[in-house]
């Protein structure tokens, strides 16, 4: 089988949503055929056309499964895909398991990408939106990382790794502020350009005062356990990867774990949540922490990383990094209102901190 | 010798798409190969063969762009083919796996950056690459000092040698070759009666041309006709920009001054941009290990600013061929440095002709490939110490001390091998053949200025094959180096013999596990052999 090389693809007002190039589709079909797999039907049910990658559902006579098209470099898939099998085989972890090709392969690679094709979990239902719900998701990613310790990716994958790389992405936060303005003062007639210029300061002092916390920090001693030890982060984890089957919380979509401190998720978690809530409130935050810890238990020096992780102004940087491409769209009345919004949230954050930074003191260290 | 060179994983040799240690390889190759037999094993590349011999050098090719999946071709290769030397080009992780395969060779390592760092190279595998290669060459002092303060057990191994240009591809946009193509690339993009400043490089926050953007806005208030041509790939596609393209585009598209963006521009016409512009920016903010382009622009007569950053200043002899930003994140910093040089313009000029001197009379690959024969032959004539410290420093150290004629002072140093003798005294020659430039702020430079001036008027460089020698009879170190020498046999010989038991026993050992297995059991074999002695 020759193929094509698998690129990103235009999509627009003019495509629909699950919108595949047929090439691809074609490849798709070529690529069932490795399988043994008597396929009743085939759906997208998810498409990343900017980045070329898409999932399938595939109902078959035995029973439904996803078939991903994966858009990383395939030595890079290869590591998540080991890190999938390792879970499902070694940990028994509820993670679907990967259906392997009739000559008992994890993938197949054309286009240029890595194909494969795993169980589709029935039923699975969203956790509820609501301390309840963040309370199960947070026991789920401990325990996904907990038993994602141990983990050796196979000879040939890529090892991702993110576990030395805190002090360079908060230092990236730092230099992308200074971006932030002064884009805002090259194009300071645009109407949000004032309130950013207003803010950006306060942002950066932000950032800035993780980063000296962070070197400060255990940080530097911690990551000299290693990969293995530390296990693997989700990266992508949320109320849509985290979701209820029949005997407990599955996690699904592990195209992008990578090796870190397993808090990055749970701090992302916490973020997200609060961002969501347009507050931080002191029960959510202690109550999503100690469901966690039970499944996966923190130290005192974890937790203090954690604390000075949700330090960072992640959800300022999260949604203004996009100035850099148009500005001119970027900067106008609706992004007033978000940093609005943004600073508001902020401003409950610090109390909520505060209260919270002695809980683990005194935490048996490892 | 046999020689075998091995490029990294990235791109490949001749460097068709580029690369500085593909360029630095390729711009040696017509002088190393006139002395030595040498295949170059790099990555396949759709344009060419896998094999194939150009002027007597041997090209192999195999897939790379992982390192993993390289590694593994480089070892197939080797488990066929034997060497006498092998030089591993910044890859301190092939060096374990490659001793696996060829216990007898001697491994020679360039590095160009910091792949020494600990995210890159575990410590214990590092300790271990570093105690069998022969020797270390580094692009600049900042380089090799780097590796100096993580190991420094390995600083006797550690030579500079900077790299080279080829002075007849880049020349001056005032040589009569150039004369034509400077003016028709001006005229073309606008350029014509403008002061054109040139960046070339990645467009990244590491090299910052950011900053030379954010100085434009106050130069133009002092400087009417300036213009600047940005050399560097990746501004024009529209998907896929990295976020610090997008920034500098967004920040470049409110400018008055015209900045011309040329996209990928091949290595082999980068010449004639050099030679259409009148002032060489680098504005990095990195500590980098010294840019290539530092060269091409001295090379092709232009006055340099630089950045007090990694290796980059030590080629500037400030106000001579150029001058250096000491704080380089501020923009304020390349609004002072340009205005400085722009504003004196007969200083401007004469900058521009010792950049072009000291291009020819230093920089040039023959000067590069005779340094490399030399550590070649430093190599060859030192043994890697895969064995037990305690054998040879001490024990054999004492037994040999015994039997060799009284004390003298070299014993003070017993680990001094007899390259580094070599290479200590060549440095203390060059240094006293002239007295220190006072002038400069960055000694190293003159110190290696001195050293091949000295070289240079003594013997015509390509002639230096047999330097060595002559380096030592020249140097009063003669009876010394001899008495050493007799001592290095005699330490080599037994070390050789334990060694390639080791070797024997890992090789077994390590048979049937994976290659990233058979690293750890390579340092685990080491350290338990030491540990029994």
């Amino acid at each position: 089988m020759d193929h094509p090389i698998i690129e990103p693809w235009e999509s627009d007002d003019l495509t629909h949503e699950f919108y595949v190039p047929d090439y691809i589709e074609r490849i798709a079909q070529d690529v069932l055929e490795s399988y043994d797999l008597s396929v009743n039907s085939i759906q997208v049910i998810t498409t990343k056309p900017d980045k070329g990658g898409a999932i399938w559902k595939l109902e078959t006579t035995s029973g439904p499964k996803s078939l991903k098209l994966l858009h990383r470099r395939p030595t890079r898939s290869m590591f998540s895909l080991g890190a999938q099998e390792y879970l499902v085989k070694v940990q028994d972890a509820r993670v679907p398991a990967i259906v392997k090709t009739m000559d008992e392969k994890d993938y197949v690679e054309a286009g240029g990408k890595l194909w494969f094709v795993a169980e589709w979990i029935e039923p699975l239902e969203p956790v509820t939106k609501d301390l309840e719900g963040a309370k199960h998701l947070c026991y789920a990613l401990g325990e996904f990382h907990r038993l994602s310790k141990g983990y050796e990716p196979p000879q040939q994958s890529e090892v991702a790794s993110r576990l030395h790389k805190w002090p360079s992405s908060y230092e990236k936060m730092i230099i992308k502020m200074d971006w932030f303005r002064n884009i805002a003062n090259v194009y300071g007639e645009l109407p949000a350009s004032t309130h950013l210029l207003n803010v950006v300061d306060r942002f950066e002092e932000q950032a800035r005062n993780s980063l000296t916390r962070l070197n400060q920090s255990s940080y530097s001693e911690l990551i000299k356990k290693g990969n293995a030890f530390w296990g693997l982060v989700h990266q992508d984890y949320g109320w849509s990867n985290g979701q209820m089957g029949s005997n407990g919380m599955w996690i699904i979509d592990l195209d992008g774990v990578a090796f870190d401190l397993p808090l990055r998720d749970l701090r992302k978690l916490i973020s997200g949540t609060m961002a969501d809530l347009y507050r931080w409130d002191v029960n959510w935050v202690r109550e999503m922490i100690k469901s966690y810890h039970e499944s996966n238990p923190l130290t005192a020096e974890l937790y203090e990383i954690l604390m000075i992780d949700l330090s960072l102004p992640n959800e300022f940087y999260k949604n203004i990094k996009e100035v850099v491409y148009e500005p001119e769209l970027f900067l106008n009345d609706q992004t007033t209102q978000l940093i609005q919004t943004i600073v508001d949230t902020d401003q409950t954050k610090w109390p909520v901190l505060k209260e919270i930074e002695d809980d683990w003191r005194g935490v048996e260290s490892l | 010798m046999k020689i075998l060179m091995i490029c990294t994983e990235k791109l490949p040799v001749p460097p068709v798409l580029g690369g500085a240690i593909q360029t630095y390889i390729s711009g040696n190759l017509p002088y190393l190969s006139r002395f030595h037999e040498i295949t170059v094993l790099g990555i396949s590349e759709r344009s060419l063969p896998n094999q194939e011999t150009i002027d007597g050098v041997h090209y192999v090719r195999v897939p790379g762009q992982i390192l993993e999946i390289y590694r593994e071709g480089v070892i197939k290769y080797l488990e066929s083919t034997s060497f006498d030397l092998i030089h591993i080009f910044n890859r301190p992780r092939l060096v374990l796996p490659v001793r696996k395969v060829a216990p007898e060779a001697k491994i020679t390592l360039s590095m160009h950056n910091d792949m020494f760092n600990p995210d890159k190279i575990s410590p214990e595998e590092a300790t271990a690459a570093l105690e069998e290669v022969s020797n270390i060459v580094t692009v600049s002092d900042y380089v090799g000092n780097v590796i100096r303060n993580l190991y420094p057990q390995a600083t006797a191994k550690i030579t500079t040698i900077y790299s080279g240009v080829d002075t007849e591809q880049f020349l001056p946009g005032y040589h009569p070759k150039m004369q034509k193509i400077r003016n028709e690339i001006r005229q073309e993009h606008g350029l014509e009666n403008k002061t054109v400043i040139m960046f070339a490089g990645r467009l990244s926050h590491n090299k910052g041309v950011d900053r030379l953007i954010r100085a434009l806005p106050e130069l133009s208030k002092k400087f009417k006709d300036l213009a600047v041509v940005v050399v560097g790939s990746s501004w024009f596609s529209e998907d896929n920009i990295t976020d610090y393209v997008a920034y500098v585009r967004a920040m470049t598209k409110k400018l008055t001054i015209p900045v011309v963006t040329t996209g990928f521009v091949s290595p082999s016409v980068i010449q004639n941009w050099f030679a259409a512009a009148d002032l060489f920016v680098c504005t990095s903010q990195w500590n980098e290990p010294l840019a290539r382009v530092h060269y091409e622009a001295m090379a092709a007569g232009l006055p340099i600013l630089t950045t007090a950053r990694g290796g980059n200043p030590e080629v500037i002899q400030l106000n001579e061929n150029g001058l250096v930003v000491e704080n380089p994140e501020n923009p304020i910093g390349f609004v002072e440095k340009i205005t400085e040089i722009l504003s004196d313009k007969s200083k401007m000029k004469n900058m521009g002709i010792k950049g072009r001197e000291l291009a020819v009379s230093l920089y040039k690959w023959d000067r590069v490939a005779s340094e490399i024969l030399g550590v070649w032959g430093d190599a060859i004539h030192t043994s890697s110490s895969s064995v037990p410290e305690t054998l040879t420093d001490i024990y054999v150290e004492q037994e040999i001390i015994k039997d060799l004629v009284s004390a003298d002072s070299i014993e003070a140093k017993p680990t001094d091998t007899k390259s580094n003798y070599k290479q200590k005294s060549t440095l203390e020659k060059k240094v006293e053949a002239r007295p220190t430039d006072t002038k400069s702020n960055y000694k190293q430079k003159s110190t290696l200025e001195k050293k091949v001036e000295a070289e240079v008027k003594q013997e015509p460089i390509i002639e230096l094959d047999n330097k060595p020698e002559k380096e030592i009879e020249n140097n009063g170190m003669k009876d010394k180096s001899k008495t050493h020498s007799v001592r290095d046999m005699i330490k080599e010989s037994l070390r050789e013999s334990v060694r390639k038991t080791i070797i024997e026993q890992m090789i077994i050992d390590s048979n049937e596990v994976s290659t990233e297995d058979s690293i750890s059991n390579l340092i685990r074999e080491l350290k338990r052999r030491r540990n029994i002695e």
